[in-house]
């Protein structure tokens, strides 16, 4: 008998499972798409938010700050003084603590200052002529968004001359917002570097309704950002009294270094945060400050840490309070106030304040400062563009009901904050463009579809990291001098405060879609923009993938068959 | 950022686990870790449906199907046959359910463990019969609804790692899906040593606990957090590792992820609460 001598196969099997499509159980499959982040939602300018915090933890720090000069060519600018609407909707904020989205827009803001990083340059060359990029626009008024719309436009590469009527520009920026809260030169420096675009600019030169004809010869489009200058009054008040200044000319003056001469007792009228700025700086004068506001602390236009600071620096506040009568003799003036509720059923944007009876109380008072709000000076422009109570009408592209002629700004919205002007300029700007190379232009969906919700956010992958605030200078050291108030991050700080970001909606290529999946249907493809191929044939539609992504980048998709 | 698993392809897609299985999960970190060298033994259990339907396999390495009572033995004998024949490389592996070891299984693994066999034991516990239609083990927690006890286990669920760290043997480690990189570093711990090693894995049963198909890992990281199945090593019976203990979740948070507690009154809710607390503190003392 001859021995046979055959090798024993290792594995005793006929196949491998690999060839069964598990795959047709599922009713759902994982997709990974980038969602809208909540703060990018939030935010005036549309910045991609989640971004450049990335990019900033990566500490590719210019990449970073290119990423947020697309939408606002002045970070340092708004790093101080945004409202940042983004931490207040961000998904940290419902768990230790929003990110510190301002303080690390101050940090690359002021960083590109420091490195001389220049903004991105405008599409120039021969192309660009026959994409009608030769034509000229007009943008009145050099503030926020006349500045913000002058660079989108530079960028794309059209020609732009910004016409201001005061001696610099920055508008609101440099003659409204105090020097503690925005330094000169970090202003200076922003439109130094956005004019190096080629941004021409006629100063001193007031640009009145009847020079529009004129403009529209020369220039295929006109974007009027002239600003709400007009400061609106009491009837209270005698016309025409030096002792009563509007807060827009008193911080005008301070701010241009002819500051009137103060009495020793101040009161300021109003909450928001012109008032602030006005009652601080008259702090910083020398004067003893009262704000007399209609709403309550905690409902004050205002910022809170404009109010917070301000409160630091002994200014008192008298809120849900109004003046009912304005009395006097000789050099003091005196006030009769009392304490008020706001009436609920007001329309909304009105305050109509109801005395509280028995609740009478009187304040003397050297000099009145009067901050309850502003409007445009419309003169003449409004017979031609056509307004909406104290504005200009402007559509959604923000185009008036004259052909070509633009509006932004305060002048076109009762959003009263620089990085909403700032964003107006930047619609604007688009609507501009698209006007002048004949495009078809409709509204677009709102970008909060699909955004991110905190319950999306796996917060086992995010360990607590408490939220740090920028240091603020010691109280006695902000009197007495206009220094800036706010410090800023350092390196390692901005690092640290970065990582904080759940980065709603991103991949950051973390693999736990690939490590969760129990079939192996999650698989890596560095070609594809999503960087993961989900396998049709063995996917069983779990969604393991979707729960154990940190931050809400796979969604399930359902699927019919 | 993320996690960084080495893995060696054995375990296939295509496999017969239900949608979202955390035993699938698991056996992807155990036969993926070690490796082609390697021969594993299953008893009847889910483990013996996903390994694959004859003729067709998921696992890349041989697989050995015994009875239920015998994994410890079959693998005590295939490892000593390999040594038998010169081969001091290829790794034997039970991976077995919590009925084939904790109940079933049992004597087979505590003789095998006297003894110091050299393989490796996993159990994937997902604390009852879940794939005969979830009857009671001795590992299903006290007052959890099974089929069998429809007004919750009377008794508590029997502590098998300590069980096997009173064995003295060489290793023993729990783990469980939620952790993954945790799990793979166990087994491979475990495949660096001789001797007997075992690892009890738990892996929530998503039809049998009643949870969401993508409930796997966040149900298993809860057991974890609030103290029920806290995460460590023993060597050699006495040296003991925490990896990852309680962060004082409530056991609520985690019953609240599940169908078979969802009877229980707020005074049991708060007997097991006292009773977990009390194993927390007492396991505390060891490290």
């Amino acid at each position: 008998m001859s021995q046979v001598n055959r090798e024993v196969p290792p594995i005793w099997t006929t196949g491998w499972t690999d060839v069964l499509n598990t795959g047709t159980w599922r009713s759902a499959i994982p997709v990974h798409r980038k969602r809208p982040s909540p703060c990018r939602s939030a935010c005036p300018v549309e910045g991609e938010i989640p971004v450049w915090v990335q990019l900033a933890r990566e500490e590719r720090h210019r990449e970073a700050w290119l990423t947020l000069a697309l939408n606002n060519p002045m970070p340092a600018v708004t790093g101080r003084i945004c409202h940042h609407p983004c931490e207040g909707e961000c998904n940290r904020g419902r768990y230790d603590g929003a990110v510190s989205i301002n303080a690390l827009e101050q940090f690359l803001g002021d960083l590109a200052l420091e490195q001389g990083w220049t903004l991105p340059e405008p599409q120039t060359g021969p192309e660009q002529r026959v994409a009608g990029l030769e034509q000229r626009v007009a943008v009145i008024g050099g503030g926020p968004a006349g500045l913000s719309c002058a660079y989108q436009l530079r960028l794309r590469g059209y020609r732009v001359t910004v016409f201001e009527a005061r001696p610099e520009l920055g508008g609101v920026l440099r003659y409204g917002i105090p020097r503690y809260r925005l330094p000169e030169a970090v202003l200076a420096g922003e439109i130094r570097r956005l004019l190096a675009l080629g941004i021409e600019v006629s100063l001193n030169r007031q640009v009145t309704a009847a020079d529009l004809k004129e403009l529209e010869e020369e220039y295929a489009a006109v974007f009027l950002a002239i600003g709400a200058g007009k400061a609106k009054l009491l009837p209270q008040f005698p016309a025409g009294d030096a002792r009563v200044f509007d807060g827009l000319n008193f911080l005008d003056a301070v701010n241009t270094g002819s500051s009137p001469r103060l009495g020793r007792q101040v009161v300021v009228i109003g909450g928001g945060s012109v008032a602030m700025d006005a009652a601080r700086s008259a702090r910083r004068l020398g004067s003893q400050v009262k704000v007399l506001a209609l709403e309550s602390k905690g409902s004050l236009p205002a910022q809170a840490d404009e109010v917070r600071e301000a409160l630091e620096e002994g200014v008192l506040l008298y809120d849900g309070a109004m003046v009912q009568e304005i009395g006097g003799e000789g050099e003091r003036l005196s006030l009769a106030c009392c304490k008020v509720v706001l009436d609920t059923g007001a329309p909304q944007g009105v305050l109509r304040p109801v005395a509280l009876p028995g609740t009478g109380f009187a304040l003397e008072a050297d000099n009145i400062i009067l901050a309850i709000g502003q409007d445009p000076d419309l003169s003449g422009w409004d017979e031609k563009l056509g307004r909406d109570k104290e504005l200009l009408a402007v559509d959604f592209r923000g185009m008036t009901s004259r052909r070509g002629v633009f509006a932004g700004g305060d002048a076109a919205s009762y959003e009263r904050y620089v990085s909403a002007a700032i964003g107006q300029g930047k619609k604007a700007a688009a609507g501009i463009a698209a006007f002048l190379s004949g495009e078809v232009w409709s509204e677009e969906p709102a970008i909060t579809a699909g955004e991110v919700s905190f319950a999306e956010v796996n917060t086992f992958y995010f360990p607590v990291l408490p939220r740090q605030e920028r240091e603020t200078l010691p109280v006695e050291a902000r009197l007495g001098n206009f220094a800036e108030v706010k410090g800023g991050y350092g390196r390692a700080e901005a690092q640290l405060q970065a990582e904080r970001c759940f980065s709603c909606g991103q991949c950051l290529e973390c693999d736990n879609c690939y490590y969760f999946c129990p079939d192996m249907a999650v698989v890596k493809d560095s070609s594809l923009a999503e960087h993961y191929r989900v396998l049709d044939q063995y996917c069983k539609g779990c969604g393991s993938c979707v729960e154990e992504c940190p931050r809400g980048a796979v969604v399930l998709k359902e699927e019919t068959r | 950022m993320g996690y960084s698993i080495a893995e060696e392809k054995i375990f296939n897609s295509g496999h017969a686990a239900c949608p979202g299985c955390s035993e699938a999960l698991a056996i992807r970190y155990i036969v993926n870790t070690l490796g082609r060298d390697t021969i594993a033994v299953v008893p009847p259990s889910c483990i013996a449906i996903i390994s694959g339907p004859q003729p067709y396999s998921s696992m890349r390495i041989p697989v050995y199907q015994t009875t239920l009572e015998s994994s410890a033995a079959s693998a005590a004998g295939i490892k000593r046959a390999l040594k038998a024949k010169g081969n001091d490389h290829t790794k034997v592996v039970v991976i077995a359910g919590d009925g084939g070891t904790y109940d079933i299984g049992f004597q087979a693994l505590s003789s095998a463990a006297e003894r110091n066999e050299d393989f490796i034991y996993v159990c994937l516990d997902n604390e009852g019969y879940m794939n005969t239609g979830a009857q009671k083990s001795s590992s299903t927690p006290y007052l959890a609804y099974t089929t069998s006890t429809p007004s919750g286990k009377p008794t508590p669920k029997k502590n098998l790692a300590e069980i096997m760290a009173a064995h003295g043997i060489p290793y023993v480690a729990t783990a469980t899906t939620g952790y993954p990189d945790d799990l793979a570093r166990k087994v491979a711990r475990a495949r660096e040593l001789k001797g007997m090693r075992f690892i009890l894995v738990l892996t929530p049963c998503l039809d049998g606990w009643g949870l969401a198909d993508n409930a796997g890992p966040k149900t298993s990281r809860l057991a974890v957090e609030s103290g029920i199945f806290p995460l460590y090593e023993v060597e050699d019976g006495v040296r003991y590792t925490l990896n990852y203990g309680s962060k004082g979740i409530p056991v609520g948070a985690y019953f609240s992820q599940q169908s078979r507690f969802k009877h229980l009154a707020q005074a049991q809710l708060d007997e097991i609460q006292t009773m977990v607390d009390v194993n927390w503190r007492r396991l505390q003392t060891k490290f």
